[in-house]
């Protein structure tokens, strides 16, 4: 008995002194000496939501910026919108107009950051989910549901383009693809054929990836009237739809490859990841510093007092005029504004109501559109540069923009003009009718603007704002419409959509066989300068038609510390760390 | 002391008053009321906001003293800077006088005095739709309920139990979205509507349970026999005695509805572009603080004085009612309002 | 007992399936998730459309749909099934993967803040109330007031000025100017005045006392850069210990018990010593050890009062614990304040420590002390400001509860009986006066839980309130949803817990 009493606690003392020693961890030291690069931080507004951005789940401002920082491609966009190629990765070619021909060859240097290196089978990976070319199924007119078949890649953007070449021929040992399209392709430069690595893509779905390459290279192209399931490439799709989304950091790897010159390291959700250099990477893109940290912060204030307090370096807030003035405002902070890619307008409805083969009437109407003043209330605060926006097709910065102002005829709805106005009504007084989105300030700014301005010239103006205008759009219920578009800034894919008369984005009921024309020639125009000089001739006639006018383009605002140079404002969505390259710190 | 809260009067003076005066009831709780200091206080204070938000930028189309509007875009002067000047020349100051933009300018010109005003208005307004429509509705709910029991109260508390798991900022944030997408064109006033639609709760709870002892009373057995009606009883007998418990409880709902709607609006479920909340501008100027601090300041000052001295009216108010009231029922009811 | 907790919850699961249709159908009224395909350009837009349609069940009537929700919710109840389903999100992922992270950090926001809220906002209150109508009881009630009034958004972003980015700037040059360190001594001074009291000439000594010693204390900090190497130190630690042993022998013994500043004296020294042997221990610790370290440390503390003893053994053992356990604290607080300077040099930090976003600084290299004081830092200024609110609240609650019960016949009855006022205050008083703040913390947490969603935008902290506001403004249903049926069991269980906890304390309630 006496034993045990002293013994028993002995026995606990000695344990918990054990545990207490085995429970200890060593130093962790001093913090490893900083290479020379140093670590930039990046605010952004959205959490990551997989490791990819092609499917239509994924297709989100972060996870696309991630693939910038994370994935090489055949070229990048400036920020002026030219395609630049980025020959470390492989080259495009475009072999032969008629039919026309595009090769795409790897470079040499090309590889995942496991050390696989990247070959024609990931090209053709990527071609099958960006062409569609297996899809079978047959949609429901009315849900737009499969109804029958199978639609095997769920590919965030259009399949139409590359869907018109045939299945790409493979050369160079394996590092080249041949596309060969049945019909001229017009926006054939903007296809970039690397997608996700298809040797993880077959170990998730448990193919082998002879087999896979196998199915992309044999089955036969999808035909909805004789659906057909290839289960390889079923399996494969499945996969590729849903194996890289992701709300931590996956224990797989595998999962988050990189092919550039930076691979994720660490991913604290709600918080953080950590992006540091890809050790595999060869390419040209190499950046100065090592490590790219970017934080998820929501509130645009937020990102501002943080990048106040150092705790960022570069923000990308959402514009707003106090945002801008108090960045300004901030010691040691450059502040960055620009435009970005959407704007609003206002179009007329062509095939009802009161401008319905009435030219004078719309050329009245446009006259007392006030322009400016919409433009001094809505942009100026937050982007004192801002000018008027004064093309229906190209945006400013382009090269094509410049050009195009020079004779589409915009400048003379510059000014409200409402002599002008009355003298074309000659004492007629039309009602117009106006739906806007009545949820959305600057929308029903710029309808009371409007308004009061028209109705000086004898329009009666009639509110026709909505809630759900989005389902009003093209019901004929309204002669004049205020919205926006939301636009990747490339490509002429949008213009037969939006202008041509049978095209699904013509609300507006407008119809010119010459734009017709000119927009199908467009649609088979390969060479950029051309695309440009048809495009021009086409603003100039919606321009002359009245087709409406455009009010601005919404505004954006970049910041980063003076601590880091190399920040370029850039309107496009790969966001601020397009050129992340380029960036040093001090 | 009128902070005390569990203080109780001497009972002798008490009833020394009722004697000597032969005041009613109602003349007494006044009278404890006005004694109040600070419930005194803080009432001119209130009123005096009031009066300055209501006569500088005028209501319902009347127009105000104040030469701007909140929608006005007059040219910017001096970058904007508020023009405010309260120390006397003879203090080495500029002399005290509005100037043309004592609060300053936003970035585009706008006259912040005239949007300050215009939000401390809202505020207002927010803050008497949610009091009126709480009372009534609260009363109405609480006085059935507690006045017929049975399967009515079942009913009536079942539902307000429903409403009361939902926290206040949560439902208010929900029912400010649905306002501002099906209500637009009411503006502030659908806002404060629907908002109050839903406060009710607390208070209908505790009508209810003032009903459920007061209807036991002699004197309600008395009005039957005398053939009153349901109504009669509930709203002429019973309801004087239990009024304390709602106007008090409405007072601090009302505080507490101030801080809703600008907290709502500041994270974007409450009152939108183009029309102004103190909560919005806060939002708005939130970065602005270490340049143009005029901007963060003002209608946080705002928020608060109306907020503080309608607390110190209610609390007067509560102190007047029943000096031995506890606190933690009116409370209670307040915590929920808040969040 | 259980069959009153089983007719509560069945109540209780009634009532949040009832919320939650209200809730349901409110948010569909909210927004059309469909809104944003209707301003796009997409070529496959109808798709993307058919797609959302039938990822939310859009084609299904509300009241259908929210039965669908109910089903997939009810499987939650099934344990380790994990068959739980709330639905997906507009980009498809299952609301269950991001609940627990977004509930890990509002928890650990709401948590601190509630737990500091009620121990100051209660000793504040009881102290107030303990010295009604002083200069103090009116500045702490005009103090509540004022804060209780203020609107969470403003302060937030006022924190985040003066104490992040103020502090941060000052600590570039960290000298308190004279005219500071006079303002803040005397303050302090006035403070302990109106809280002490007393006559004339005892306030005097009082204020002079304070207003010399906490000059003395900012200027000991100015000279000896304090703010970059903080430290306590083996002196003052030893101090401060002895301080703590003293008031829980004053709290809970009266000071005039041998016995009880035996055992307090013992734990003291024992803390005293062992501050020197665990520095080494403490440099290589991780959280297990600390773990260990703090059971160990209550252990010595019980044991001591056990040994010590005497006629009234468990007091002497309540006595040690508290004392072994506050003091250990203060060697940890200690410890934390020399990871300090560590942490201001690290490359991430860069000399400006207090955050402003965020809950945790990317990538931090360092040991758990450095992670602590990382933690701090960020949450330091959301904490503050939740708590602030609730403070405000729980110090009206506290003084008023308190002379409530101070105006009770027992307590007439206890000091006509001739017990020392301290047993009176704190045997008869104080606990009783625990009863009413037991339900109203319980109610306070649903709102405090609310209000983070202010809380968590104004600081960036990706909590459910940021969950919550997202999805209500894309709109996104079904995450407003899980963070509602969150929000609402909890609420639910804190009540429950609240009404157990008051049968504990007040006997006459009974449970059945």
């Amino acid at each position: 008995m006496k034993i045990n009493r002293i013994g028993a606690p002995l026995a606990v003392a000695t344990i918990a002194a054990m545990a207490l020693v085995g429970c200890t961890t060593t130093d962790p030291g001093e913090e490893p000496p900083a290479s020379t690069g140093g670590t930039i931080t990046v605010a952004e507004v959205n959490e990551l939501t997989a490791f990819t951005s092609s499917t239509s789940d994924t297709n989100l401002d972060m996870n696309g910026k991630f693939i910038g920082y994370t994935r090489s491609s055949f070229f990048y966009l400036d920020e002026a919108l030219n395609l630049i190629p980025d020959t470390s990765f492989g080259t495009v070619e475009k072999t032969s107009d008629e039919p026309l021909t595009v090769k795409y060859t790897l470079a040499d240097t090309a590889s995942w950051s496991d050390g696989t290196a990247i070959t024609a089978n990931d090209l053709l990976l990527a071609w099958a989910a960006q062409s569609g070319y297996f899809d079978d199924a047959s949609l429901d007119p009315e849900t737009g549901e499969v109804a029958s078949g199978t639609r095997y890649f769920d590919y965030a953007g259009d399949t139409s383009g590359l869907g018109l070449a045939d299945r790409p021929v493979v050369g160079d040992n394996n590092m080249s693809i041949t596309l060969t399209y049945s019909e001229p392709y017009a926006d054939w430069q903007l296809v970039n054929p690397i997608d996700a690595p298809l040797h993880v893509v077959a170990d998730k779905a448990g193919v082998s990836v002879e087999d896979a390459v196998d199915a992309l290279t044999t089955a036969p192209r999808g035909d909805a009237a004789n659906p057909n399931e290839n289960a390889t490439i079923k399996a494969l799709a499945d996969t590729w739809n849903t194996v890289f989304t992701a709300t931590s950091l996956p224990s797989d790897s595998s999962l988050y490859l990189s092919s550039a010159a930076f691979v994720l390291d660490s991913w604290t959700p709600k918080q953080s990841i950590t992006l540091v250099r890809n050790e595999a990477y060869k390419g040209d893109l190499v950046p100065n510093v090592d490590t790219i940290v970017v934080r998820f912060i929501g509130d645009a204030q937020a990102q501002v007092t943080a990048l106040q307090n150092g705790e960022v370096d570069i923000i990308n807030p959402q514009a707003s005029a106090d945002t801008i003035a108090s960045l300004q405002a901030l010691d040691g902070v450059t502040t960055l504004t620009g435009d970005q890619f959407s704007y609003d307008h206002l179009d007329i409805t062509f095939n009802t109501g009161v401008f319905q083969n009435a030219p004078d009437v719309r050329e009245a109407f446009l006259k007392t559109i006030p322009r400016q003043q919409i433009l001094d209330a809505i942009v100026t605060p937050q982007n004192p540069e801002a000018q008027q926006y004064d093309s229906q097709i190209f945006f400013p910065g382009t090269a094509g923009y410049e050009e195009t102002i020079k004779s589409n005829g915009a400048d003379a709805y510059h000014e409200v003009d409402i002599e002008g106005a009355k003298a074309l009504l000659n004492g007629a007084t039309p009602t117009v009718r106006i739906l806007y989105n009545i949820n959305n300030p600057n929308r029903v700014a710029a309808f009371q603007a409007i308004q009061a301005s028209a109705q000086q010239a004898g329009f009666v103006i009639e509110d026709a704002g909505a809630e759900n205008w989005g389902s009003l759009l093209g019901s004929g219920t309204y002669d004049a419409s205020i919205f926006g578009w939301i636009s990747s800034g490339v490509g002429v894919g949008g213009v037969p959509q939006i202008f041509g008369t049978t095209g699904g984005g013509n609300y507006s009921g407008y119809s010119n066989a010459e734009v017709d024309r000119l927009a199908n020639l467009l649609q088979v125009t390969l060479d950029k300068d051309e695309q440009d000089a048809i495009q021009v001739e086409i603003d100039k006639l919606l321009w002359a038609d009245g087709y409406g006018v455009p009010l601005f383009v919404a505004p954006g605002v970049m910041a980063h510390s003076d601590s880091v140079s190399g920040v370029v404002y850039y309107p496009g969505q790969a966001g601020v760390g397009w050129n992340f390259w380029e960036w040093t710190k001090s | 002391m009128s902070l005390s809260h569990t203080d109780i009067p001497d009972p002798t003076a008490l009833e020394r008053e009722v004697e000597t005066e032969g005041v009613s009831q109602g003349r007494l709780i006044l009278r404890r009321f006005l004694r109040n200091k600070i419930a005194m206080i803080s009432l001119g204070i209130f009123l005096a906001v009031v009066a300055l938000a209501l006569s500088s930028s005028g209501i319902f189309g009347i127009p105000g003293w104040w030469k701007y509007s909140h929608t006005d875009l007059p040219k910017l002067l001096d970058g904007g800077k508020p023009t405010l000047s309260l120390i006397p020349e003879w203090l080495g100051g500029d002399g005290i006088h509005l100037g043309e933009h004592p609060f300053g300018q936003t970035l585009i010109g706008i006259d912040y005095f005239a949007m300050t005003m215009r939000g401390v208005q809202n505020s207002l307004i927010v803050m008497f739709v949610i009091g009126i429509l709480v009372a009534v509705i609260g009363t109405v709910v609480g006085a059935v309920a507690g006045y017929y029991r049975g399967w009515v109260e079942s009913v009536l508390m079942r539902f307000t139990d429903l409403i009361i798991i939902i926290p206040v900022i949560v439902l208010g944030a929900v029912v400010g979205q649905i306002a501002n997408q099906h209500f637009q064109g009411l503006g502030v006033l659908g806002l404060s509507i629907v908002l109050g639609l839903f406060l009710w709760t607390g208070l209908a709870r505790l009508v209810r349970g003032e009903f459920l002892t007061l209807r036991e009373r002699e004197y309600v057995d008395a009005a039957r026999v005398f053939g009153a009606g349901d109504a009669r009883i509930m709203f002429r007998h019973i309801l004087p005695n239990a009024i304390g418990v709602v106007i008090v409880t409405t007072t601090l709902v009302m505080a507490a509805a101030i801080l809703l709607e600008t907290g709502l609006s500041f994270i974007g479920f409450g009152i939108r572009t183009p029309d102004v909340s103190l909560g919005l501008i806060i939002s708005q100027n939130q970065t602005a603080f270490s340049t143009r601090p005029y901007l963060f300041v003002w209608p946080g000052v705002f928020i608060v004085i109306i907020a503080l001295t309608v607390n110190f009216i209610g609390d007067g108010l509560r102190d007047a009612f029943d000096p031995r009231q506890s606190r933690f029922v009116p409370r209670k009811m307040k915590e929920q309002v808040k969040a | 007992m259980v069959s009153f907790i089983a007719r509560r919850l069945v109540v209780s699961v009634l009532l949040i399936i009832g919320a939650a249709f209200i809730m349901y159908v409110l948010t569909s009224l909210a927004g059309d998730p469909l809104e944003e395909f209707y301003q796009s350009r997409l070529p496959n837009r109808e798709q993307l459309m058919a797609q959302r349609i039938e990822r939310l069940q859009l084609n299904v009537p509300v009241a259908l749909r929210f039965f669908l929700w109910l089903g997939g919710a009810a499987k939650c109840l099934i344990p380790f099934a994990d068959a739980c389903d709330l639905g997906l999100t507009v980009q498809g992922q299952p609301v269950t993967e991001l609940l627990p992270q977004a509930m890990g950090a509002t928890l650990q926001l709401v948590t601190a803040a509630t737990v500091l809220a009620i121990i100051i906002g209660i000793t504040v209150g009881i102290v107030s109330a303990l010295r009604q109508y002083t200069t103090f009881d009116v500045f702490v009630t005009f103090l509540s007031f004022l804060l209780y009034s203020l609107p969470s958004f403003w302060v937030g972003v006022l924190l985040k000025e003066f104490v992040a980015i103020g502090f941060n700037n000052f600590l570039r040059d960290p000298v308190i100017p004279i005219p500071w360190v006079i303002a803040i001594a005397v303050g302090t001074g006035l403070l302990w005045v109106g809280l002490i009291g007393g006559d004339m000439r005892r306030r005097l000594t009082v204020f002079g006392v304070s207003t010399l010693a906490t000059a003395a204390v900012l200027v000991y900090f100015n000279l000896s850069n304090w703010f970059i190497t903080p430290a306590l130190g083996p002196v003052v630690v030893l101090v401060m210990s002895a301080g703590i042993g003293l008031v829980m022998v004053a709290l809970l013994a009266g000071i005039r018990n041998r016995r009880a500043l035996l055992t307090a004296g013992i734990s003291v020294a024992i803390t005293f010593v062992v501050y020197f042997l665990v520095q080494p221990l403490l440099n290589i610790s991780s959280l297990y050890t600390l773990m260990i370290l703090a059971a160990a440390t209550l252990v010595v503390g019980l044991l001591t009062g056990f040994f010590v003893g005497g006629p009234d053994r468990g007091q002497m053992m309540r006595i040690g614990a508290f004392t072994a356990v506050l003091s250990a604290g203060l060697i940890l607080v200690d410890r934390y304040m020399r990871a300090w300077p560590t942490y201001m040099g690290l490359s991430s930090i860069r000399g400006r420590p207090i955050a402003t976003v965020g809950a945790e600084t990317p990538n931090l290299v360092g040991d758990i002390w450095v992670q602590g004081v990382d933690s701090f830092t960020h949450l330091l200024l959301p904490t503050l400001t939740l708590m602030l609110i609730s403070f405000a609240a729980y110090t009206r609650y506290a003084r008023a509860g308190m002379l409530d019960v101070l105006n009770q016949d027992y307590i007439r009855t206890a000091r006509a009986k001739g017990m020392p006022e301290r047993v009176v205050i704190v045997r008869h008083a104080f606990r009783n006066s625990l009863i009413p703040i037991a339900t109203i913390v319980a109610a306070d947490f649903g709102a405090l839980l609310g209000g983070a969603i202010i809380t968590e935008q104004v600081f960036a902290f990706s909590g459910m309130g940021a969950m919550f506001q997202r999805g209500l403004s894309l709109p996104d249903p079904n995450p407003v949803m899980g963070y509602f049926i969150v929000i609402a069991v909890m609420a639910i269980l804190f009540n429950l817990i609240a009404d157990l906890t008051y049968s504990a304390l007040d006997p006459r309630v009974r449970t059945r």
